[in-house]
């Protein structure tokens, strides 16, 4: 009986090295120690004619193989499962190269982008951002800003006007100035982003809306010198560290003394190319320090106070830091322009 | 301005070329639009001799002698050319621009056999004048060899500088810059006869208030004729074409000196007697250019005793100009009030040369020495004598500014000292007259005659500037004092809004303001029904007693949101139904836009059917601006503008992955609340609604609950919906389309802070419930009925399904939701579930006469 029992433990371990599928080990399990058929359970039915000195030791030993069998089983079980799952997972087995699944990415406009970016920049300094009507008064806009009736400056910017004389579509951010200081007391400091309307032809350069940031700062010490610090800092952190700025002498009634702003062409670094028309230096706007009637418009003493305005404008920028040749391109606003920003 | 080179060469020495010298005037403040090089390669020679061409009836060649011992042969087909002459000669390499604009290059070439090396040019060819009928032919004493070649420096001059629209203006900011002298050209006249311009005229000045000074000479027995090159040439590099020796002088005076003159033929003049006087109504006068012009009493004239002679400053007439036969000059040098002659300019359409000095003001002190300089070369150039005296009427002498003035100044503005000696050293060096006073650093600046610009002592700190080199003002980091920080701004907010609709998915757009009425009305089926385009900016609907209780929080808000005073609502009182409350231009250049918009609906769908147009078939698009609501008395009042958020949706979602599905109105309403969810605002409703804009059964008002009062009220923000194909196809969409107009105004004031509310620790309880109710029933009522009355414990109720069909009678839907119920104090057994299950069915079957299905 001992012998039959060993025969079968020997058939039983090879025949689960031969097993590979759950179902086959399946099959095995019923095969050897099925409870009905199992060939170990008929050995054991045998027990019975067995003497009775015997029967504990082989009942012992039967048991003992029942174990190392169910054990070696387990095992088997293991190894079979896991080969499985692999296979299951490889034949799941995707091209990650297909495309993305959608989800829909948004873009803000350049011109907002460039908006943001700048005015980010003079909050850092402590600028307020602060944004006015585009239907504006000819006082706000001209009178105000040193620009009388028949004033030849008036001839720079032409007008689009809803009340003749009286009510226009502002030129400029700069009628801000008047309100602004007409609304605090100094120190001053804030930045007026926005858009402004010239009568003129449109070409690849020009057109008839487009956006301005207008900069102020008035306080009892502020000088052209800090205005040059304040635009060095804005134009290194937009343009890049090595960015140099110059100042050019220029005309604006409602500063005085004025200066042109030039940065270095970040084209060509400086050295000269089309776009800076081989100069090295680019115009990004106007600037000076607040003109002294300006200041004794809005009932700041000049004796007193001082300090300086710029304006700049937008897409001049944004097509500078884009590369993009064509104003138009901004209000056209095809979906394959403003995707790329 | 055109600033020839070898011409400014003439008043002041420097030392640089033309490129470094437009790089310091650049620095200086005179803008250099450009550097242009001419007639390079062109020099004078000598035909020495002259053989018709073998085989061509026109063609000569010569042999021309250059002047530096070489000989050269051209072949040249102009008739006018003899043995002897002196020729302007193109040398192989010089460039010349034909009629159409295109470069031509001189090369060697052969013609009918016979080489040519360069070209004879005629006037035409050199610029100087529109004569092309042969060679320009030199006078006889011209030296041989000398090269035309200059540069003409482009500056644009800014209006406030009248005095250097002048060759001699730049010469003086020319030698401030290089520290040399300036050299006023030497005016010598001698007088001849006896006979005093007294006795040969008479000037009469009826409008002083216009003219300040008048000043006339007579010039007699002149020789007509045409110009000397020199002068040919200095006319052409500065942009003005040779006409004749008489004109061509009064043209050359006013480049040299910045004095506009008019010369008019003595002859003709009445009388001899001029005589400066508005114009009467009615008068006209026939212009240099041939055309009649009809003159108003504002305009100012120099007349004759017959009539006009000329529009004072801006352009002489007909009748008295200078001909061929013309022998006897009547010389005008005036000044004129520049509002005046700018105003006049501007009604006539009509500019020119001295119109556009006087406009910025030509200094009165001018005329006299414009005047002389002018008899002078008539005297020297067409052998003019020079009537002994001339006639003068200065009623306004320029005023004569002083300002006193301190070096500290300078570092008060430019962050930088200056010394007392820099500052006047500086000013001198432009001509302002300095008084200083040696104990306290403090002077009395006299302001030149020509420097109307300088008002104050700021003005003379900008010359000291432009003097010491705008590079002395190094940047430094600013310290000034800052004001307090900013709260909250609409920027900030702005920003918020921008971020929130890019991570929804939508690309931003930028459109213009400006539209015309065509295009809005274009957004409505009936156009009476201007009100549509307004919704959620105005309440057309709301009488005066709902607006009080529905402003109730909506004032609190405000109150709280002070700091964004920036444009807030204004009250717009109701509309006129039949009339677009727009901002209209009065002088637009097109009529595509002619007003500001009051929607941004319509720049939307224009947008969205560009795009189509472009193969962008699926747009997810918003646009944040603002829209002009013009208010009553709009003549004194600026208009309401409203910051408006519109999004604009359609196309379809397309991806491998998934089963190609149209955007819908509810892509559009998913935008939308995750913008209200951005704000945390509260009680956002959507209700059904109609619009002439949209589909009838796809439109919806947006409103948010205005609460505090007793009874719940809501205000509008916004309308959504799908485009009426009807609207759509109008802009040239014809795919459906969503919009969404909403007031980011009003919708910002509802915006509230998060509050938090504690997590239960006890499991949730799911209950499906299934509503059969009328289609009319909205499923937000039902879902409400549902949250409701499971009063606290109602955690979320969630559509899951939608069903019409079998089982259920016609007319009504099933609607399927998960419930979820929760305590924040035990565990909610299953009798609760289905405790609060039954309520739900016993409120929906008492609210909504709706049935849940077992």
């Amino acid at each position: 009986m001992l012998d039959l029992l060993r025969i079968l433990k020997d058939r039983a371990v090879k025949a689960l090295h031969s097993v590979e599928t759950s179902a086959e080990l399946a099959q095995w399990q019923n095969t050897y120690l099925g409870r009905q058929d199992g060939e170990l359970t008929k050995i054991l039915r045998g027990l019975k004619d067995v003497p009775a000195t015997e029967r504990k030791t082989i009942g012992q030993r039967a048991n003992e193989i029942k174990n190392e069998l169910e054990e070696q089983a387990e095992l088997r079980k293991k190894t079979i499962e896991e080969r499985e799952l692999i296979s299951a997972l490889i034949a799941e087995r995707i091209d990650v190269t297909l495309p993305a699944r959608t989800l829909n990415s948004g873009y803000m406009h350049p011109i907002s982008q460039t908006i943001y970016e700048i005015c980010g920049i003079f909050q850092k300094l402590g600028f307020h951002i602060i944004e006015g009507p585009e239907v504006e008064t000819d006082y706000y806009n001209f009178q105000a800003l040193n620009i009388p009736q028949d004033h030849p400056a008036r001839d720079m910017q032409d007008t689009f006007w809803v009340e003749p004389g009286q009510i226009l579509l502002r030129t400029q951010t700069s009628p801000n100035q008047i309100r602004i200081m007409e609304q605090t007391k100094p120190p001053v400091r804030a930045v007026v982003p926005g858009k402004v309307y010239r009568n003129e032809a449109t070409d690849a350069t020009h057109e008839a809306m487009f956006h301005q940031i207008e900069g102020l700062a008035v306080d009892s010490s502020t000088t052209m010198r800090d205005l040059r610090g304040a635009l060095e800092a804005f134009a290194r952190e937009l343009f890049g560290p090595h960015t140099k700025t110059r100042f050019r002498p220029s005309y604006f009634p409602f500063t005085e003394p004025s200066a042109e702003v030039d940065v270095t062409c970040n084209v060509c670094g400086g050295k000269g190319c089309r776009v800076c028309k081989f100069s090295g230096w680019v115009e990004i706007g106007g600037s000076g320090m607040v003109h002294p009637q300006v200041l004794r418009n809005v009932q700041y003493d000049p004796a007193i106070y001082r300090g300086y305005a710029f304006g700049v404008g937008v897409e001049r920028i944004a097509m500078m830091r884009y590369g993009i040749n064509e104003i138009r391109l901004f209000s056209q606003n095809d979906l394959r322009f403003l995707r790329q920003f | 301005m055109k600033v020839p080179y070898h011409w400014l060469k003439e008043y002041v020495s420097f030392d640089s070329g033309p490129e470094e010298l437009a790089e310091k005037f650049t620095m200086a403040g005179l803008e250099v639009e450009s550097v242009e090089h001419v007639w390079d390669s062109i020099i004078t020679a000598r035909i020495n001799h002259l053989e018709p061409v073998k085989g061509s009836s026109h063609l000569n060649a010569t042999k021309i002698f250059t002047g530096n011992g070489r000989e050269l042969s051209v072949v040249c087909g102009a008739p006018n050319i003899k043995e002897g002459d002196i020729v302007p000669l193109a040398l192989p390499g010089a460039q010349f621009f034909n009629d159409a604009g295109e470069t031509l290059t001189i090369q060697v070439t052969k013609k009918m056999g016979a080489l040519s090396e360069g070209m004879l040019c005629s006037p035409r060819e050199l610029g100087l004048s529109s004569d092309h009928e042969g060679i320009y032919i030199l006078p006889a004493d011209t030296p041989l060899g000398v090269s035309l070649a200059d540069a003409v420096i482009h500056l644009d001059i800014k209006a406030h500088r009248g005095d250097l629209f002048s060759i001699v203006g730049i010469a003086r900011e020319t030698a401030a810059l290089f520290g040399s002298q300036l050299r006023q050209p030497e005016i010598k006249l001698s007088e001849k006869g006896k006979t005093s311009i007294k006795k040969m005229a008479a000037l009469t000045v009826d409008a002083e208030d216009i003219c300040p000074r008048f000043t006339a000479r007579v010039i007699r027995n002149i020789k007509m004729g045409k110009s000397p090159l020199w002068l040919a040439q200095r006319l052409a590099l500065a942009g003005m074409r040779s006409i004749n020796i008489i004109v061509d002088i009064t043209n050359y005076v006013m480049l040299e000196l910045g004095q506009p003159l008019h010369a008019f033929d003595y002859d003709k003049v009445a009388n001899h007697h001029l005589i400066v006087r508005r114009a009467e109504p009615g008068e006209t006068l026939c212009t240099l250019d041939g055309a009649m012009r009809e003159l108003t009493p504002d305009m100012v004239l120099v007349c004759d005793e017959a009539g006009p002679l000329s529009v004072a400053g801006v352009m002489g007439g007909a009748s008295s100009e200078i001909s061929s036969e013309t022998t006897q000059i009547l010389l005008e040098a005036a000044s004129w009030n520049p509002v005046n002659i700018r105003k006049t300019s501007t009604k006539l359409g009509l500019r020119s040369e001295a119109s556009s000095r006087y406009e910025k003001g030509v200094d009165p002190e001018l005329a006299l020495q414009g005047l002389n300089r002018a008899a002078q070369l008539m005297a020297e150039l067409a052998d003019g004598e020079i009537v002994p005296g001339y006639l003068e009427s200065y009623s306004q002498p320029a005023p004569n500014i002083t300002i006193p003035f301190h070096a500290s100044a300078c570092e008060w503005l430019l962050g930088y000292s200056v010394t007392p000696e820099e500052a006047a050293a500086a000013l001198r060096s432009l001509e302002f007259a300095v008084e200083q006073n040696s104990d306290d650093g403090s002077m009395l600046v006299t302001v030149p005659s020509w420097r109307g610009d300088v008002l104050e002592s700021a003005d003379l700190v900008e010359e000291i500037a432009r003097e010491l080199g705008y590079d002395r003002i190094t940047g430094k980091y600013p310290t000034g004092d800052a004001p307090e920080p900013q709260t909250t701004s609409w920027f900030d907010i702005q920003y918020q809004f921008r971020r929130r609709l890019q991570q929804c998915g939508c690309a931003e757009i930028v459109t213009y303001p400006l539209t015309n009425q065509r295009s809005t009305l274009q957004l409505l089926t009936d156009e009476s029904d201007i009100a549509q385009l307004l919704v959620g900016a105005i309440d057309e609907l709301a009488p005066a007693e709902n607006d009080k209780k529905a402003g109730g929080k909506a004032k609190q808000k405000k109150q709280s949101a002070k700091h964004i005073s920036e444009m807030d609502e204004q009250t717009i009182p109701p509309l006129d139904p039949g009339a677009l409350p727009a901002v209209r231009l009065v002088n637009a250049v097109s009529a595509k836009m002619d007003m500001l918009r009051i929607t941004l609906m319509n720049a939307m769908l224009e947008t969205i059917s560009a795009n189509l147009r472009y193969g962008n078939t699926s747009l997810r698009l918003f646009e944040i601006g603002r829209r002009y609501i013009a208010l009553p008395n709009s003549a004194q009042r600026l208009p309401d503008e409203r910051r408006t958020l519109c999004v604009g949706l359609t196309g379809y979602i397309e991806n491998w992955a998934e089963p190609r599905r149209e955007y819908d109105f509810f892509d559009m309403k998913a935008i939308i609340e995750n913008i209200a969810e951005g704000l945390h605002v509260a009680n956002l409703r959507f209700t059904q609604t109609q619009s002439p804009i949209f589909h009838p059964g796809r439109c919806a008002l947006l409103e948010i609950e205005d609460g505090g009062a007793k009874e719940t009220r809501y205000q509008t923000i916004g309308v959504m919906g799908e485009v009426h194909p009807i609207i759509a196809e109008r802009f040239g969409v014809t795919q459906r389309t969503y919009l969404c107009e909403i007031d980011l105004t009003r919708l910002y004031l509802h915006n509230t802070s998060p509050r938090f509310q504690s997590i239960s620790r006890f499991p949730a309880l799911t209950r499906d419930i299934a509503v059969v109710a009328d289609i009319s029933v909205p499923a937000q009522a039902i879902a409400d009925v549902i949250r409701s009355s499971g009063g606290d414990l109602t955690r979320s109720v969630t559509l899951f399904d939608i069903y019409t069909g079998d089982q259920i009678p016609n007319g009504k839907r099933s609607l399927a939701f998960t419930v979820e119920y929760q305590s924040q104090e035990r565990n909610l057994s299953d009798s609760d579930g289905d405790f609060l299950r039954e309520q739900a069915t016993h409120e929906l079957k008492k609210q909504l006469n709706a049935v849940v299905r077992e």
